[in-house]
């Protein structure tokens, strides 16, 4: 009889992943309309046999190259939350690209940010946001970003050990929880925090952020300090650059404060400040 | 009389009806009855409990009354063993909205979950409808605002301030009517529920059974002794009522005022004698 | 240990670093949880808690696999708080671990075992009696006086065995953890960003602050 009754079940609940008696069946019958459904290439481990195609740390000559390297910070403080990314991608030693968006908009209250696997981040984040919209439709009120990142953490999750490479940072403010930053990487951890750097050049943000962070700052001060210390990263390491995008999300929802080239900010910050005295600016 | 159209259960009949979902409707008719009242920062539910065979351990004889989840409660009318699986679904989904994100159900969300259950049991060859209605009351995580919803065997369901499910059911919601106020405080909330109950009850308070919810508290079954006090309270304030008009209007007309005081029982006695597997 | 499998003894792994301890006395059990989550090179929240509540008088810590851990220890939350809510009576701490073992057994044998290495901590309110299992991936499960998990198992055993006794007070068995604590500061090559300490007894669950700012040197 339940087969008989599973065939009518609730399409309506069903999306986020939880049935009843469906339940082990759920991943499987997720299928929306735009099937989630993926192709796997025919082999023992899925995930090994992607890392021996992908990884050119062992192997320079692999067939593809994934784009990887990032910095992403976010931190929460008194007047909200700050939100701050570089923007280089690259495969192996080849920058991509310069131009990349890792600040994802989920909606107009939640941001995601993107370091792993590109592809692998934006196609999820879309998809959270997805359902985050249906969340909204279904339960008339915005979705908890500890909703929100659960969902995306239970979703990941359940692609353990399938080469999935995603860090991500769930942030937002919602009038129940007040502002919200969550930690999601591809194992399935998911933390609360105050203060996450994700990426090949988390390292090097930690060090400038940690030292000047504190809960009390205000709002320019943050801005400076997200802004500060992804600068660090970009300049440390080789895998992040371009330009640093930055954004503060208040109960209002966000804001964005610029897609800024490093470069000029870089020589702003030397000359005007002093700052970075291994680097000189005169021919000697 | 219905020339078949009442033996499958996914077959309309010509003019529009699903008769097996209009029987269970019949079923929820028979049950005892359960109300459930709001009022401010407070929401009462109140159950007609079937009167106990001699040798029946009334102490651990399962509630009309049960949790889904901690803030969630819920009764019903209609056939016990069927609320029985209903329950359970809820507060398996109950469970697994926690696991899922995290934060405990809204009642809105279970009580649309419970109703979307009872609806696809109406559409699919080899099952039966449930046979019940239900009352879901409770607090919605952080919020001061009582909540109650009502569902029903076709999968509707429904928001009140006030409703009653089950037998004589109609009576209770126009007592209802006539006497719920908005913002009542805690005592008059209670009392409200019991009176209301007192239509349909013909044995008093040993049949009634009370479920009180606060928010962010869990839920507070009333004592029977307490119960006893409020039906008393209730009785002496009619009796007062009753020689005030007494002596208002002179002899003549308190025949026919206790009279009226017995019109409830009345019904109450024709009803069928509990048998086992008779909705409650 | 419980580990007899060669192949799986081979693998070391980072969450080896992550402590859990458990200490029962007289009419309480202790729980400690180191408080770092740590990946790759960064600890990512100082602040971290290892346990979830099971019901009014048992307590799940966790350790192992990254991912793993969470998703199992809330998995068996909800299953266990479903059976208090269906039967209106709670599982006692034996019961519960039976289950958490069954379940761990029967993951093991699946296709995506979890990895994950357990302390119950609980109170027997029939019994009266505190109770502690120790649970491994492999679904060993022991009821014992004391138990860690990962390196400092090396460390605390046998500073327990030496001072533990089962008819220990309250003051006494959070001595004997600041034994271990101290130890583990002295030794591990690495900083787990102190204890969360948990005590279960007759009163249920609560969290006990924990003192942890001393430096504490090797003589």
């Amino acid at each position: 009889m339940n087969s008989l009754v599973a065939r009518y079940s609730r399409p309506a609940f069903q999306n986020e992943g939880y049935g009843e008696e469906e339940q082990q069946q759920a991943l499987a019958d997720f299928a929306s309309p735009l099937s989630l459904n993926f192709a796997l290439p025919p082999v023992a481990s899925s995930a090994s046999w992607l890392r021996a195609m992908t990884d050119d740390h062992s192997n320079p000559n692999c067939p593809i190259k994934i784009a990887h390297g990032t910095t992403t910070l976010a931190f929460r403080f008194k007047g909200g939350i700050i939100v701050a990314t570089d923007s280089r991608a690259t495969a192996g030693n080849w920058i991509a690209s310069q131009t990349v968006k890792k600040v994802i908009e989920i909606n107009s209250c939640l941001l995601g940010t993107m370091a792993g696997g590109a592809a692998d981040c934006q196609y999820w984040l879309a998809y959270l946001g997805m359902q985050c919209r249906l969340h909204e439709l279904r339960h008339k009120r915005r979705i908890s970003v500890a909703a929100a990142s659960k969902i995306l953490a239970n979703l990941v999750y359940s692609y353990k050990g399938k080469g999935l490479s995603m860090g991500t940072m769930c942030a937002g403010v919602t009038p129940s929880e007040g502002p919200a930053l969550y930690y999601i990487d591809s194992d399935g951890t998911r933390l609360a925090g105050n203060l996450f750097c994700v990426g090949s050049g988390q390292t090097f943000a930690y060090g400038v952020l940690d030292a000047e962070y504190k809960y009390e700052l205000e709002d320019d001060e943050a801005l400076e300090l997200g802004r500060r210390s992804i600068l660090a990263a970009t300049h440390r390491d080789a895998f992040s650059g371009g330009f640093i995008n930055l954004y503060h999300i208040q109960e209002a929802g966000w804001t964005k404060h610029g897609f800024s080239d490093t470069n000029p900010i870089f020589w702003e910050t030397k000359l005007k400040k002093g700052e970075f005295s291994n680097v000189t600016s005169e021919l000697v | 009389m219905a020339s078949g159209y009442d033996r499958a259960l996914s077959v309309f009949s010509p003019d529009g009806h699903v008769f097996q979902v209009e029987y269970a409707l019949e079923a929820v008719k028979r049950g005892t009855c359960a109300v459930a009242v709001k009022g401010s920062g407070i929401v009462v539910l109140g159950c007609e409990k079937r009167s106990a065979m001699k040798l029946q351990d009334t102490r651990i004889t399962p509630s009309k009354i049960s949790m889904v989840d901690n803030h969630v409660c819920l009764a019903f009318a209609g056939l016990n063993a069927d609320a029985r699986i209903l329950v359970d679904k809820a507060r398996l989904e109950a469970q697994s909205h926690r696991l899922t994100v995290e934060d405990p159900v809204t009642i809105e969300y279970i009580t649309k979950y419970v109703a979307g259950v009872q609806q696809r049991y109406t559409q699919s060859g080899g099952v039966r409808p449930f046979g019940i209605s239900t009352l879901i009351v409770g607090f919605d995580p952080g919020s001061e605002e009582a909540r109650l919803y009502q569902t029903e065997p076709s999968g509707i369901y429904s928001a009140w301030k006030a409703n009653a499910i089950g037998r004589s059911s109609k009576t209770v919601r126009e007592f209802l009517e006539r006497n719920h106020k908005p913002g009542m405080d805690r005592a008059t909330t209670i009392e409200l529920t019991i009176k209301s109950l007192l239509e349909v009850v013909q044995t008093g308070a040993k049949n009634i059974e009370i479920a009180i919810m606060a928010p962010g508290k869990n839920v507070e079954m009333l004592g029977s002794d307490e119960i006893e006090k409020t039906v008393e309270k209730i009785n002496h304030d009619k009796e007062v009522e009753a020689n005030t008009r007494r002596a208002g209007r002179g002899g003549a007309a308190a025949s026919a005022g206790a009279v009226g005081a017995q019109g409830p029982e009345q019904v109450l006695a024709s009803r069928p004698a509990g048998e086992g597997g008779a909705p409650e | 240990m419980a580990d007899t499998s060669a192949s799986r003894e081979s693998c070391l792994h980072v969450f080896e670093l992550e402590v859990l301890l458990g200490i029962t006395g007289k009419d309480f059990t202790i729980i400690a949880a180191s408080k770092a989550a740590m990946r790759g090179a960064s600890i990512l929240k100082p602040n971290d808690d290892k346990t979830r509540i099971l019901n009014k008088q048992t307590l799940m810590a966790f350790v192992g696999e990254p991912g793993d851990t969470v998703q199992f220890a809330e998995y068996i939350q909800a299953n266990i708080q479903l059976y208090s809510m269906r039967n209106a009576s709670d599982l006692s701490p034996y019961e519960v671990s039976s289950f958490v073992r069954a379940e761990l057994a029967k993951s093991l044998r699946s296709r995506s075992p979890y990895t994950v290495n357990l302390l119950l901590g609980g109170y027997d309110a029939i019994k009266q009696k505190p109770e502690l299992y120790w649970i491994d991936y492999l679904a060993s499960c022991a009821p014992l006086p004391y138990a860690a998990h990962g390196y400092a198992q090396y460390y605390c055993l046998s500073i327990l065995d030496k001072h533990h006794h089962p008819d220990i007070d309250y003051e006494q068995g959070m001595k004997l953890l600041r034994m271990c604590t101290d130890e583990l500061k002295r030794r591990l090559p690495i900083d787990f960003k102190g204890v969360m300490v948990k005590v279960i007894d007759k009163d249920g669950i609560r969290e006990e602050p924990y003192v942890d700012d001393k430096q504490v040197y090797a003589a």
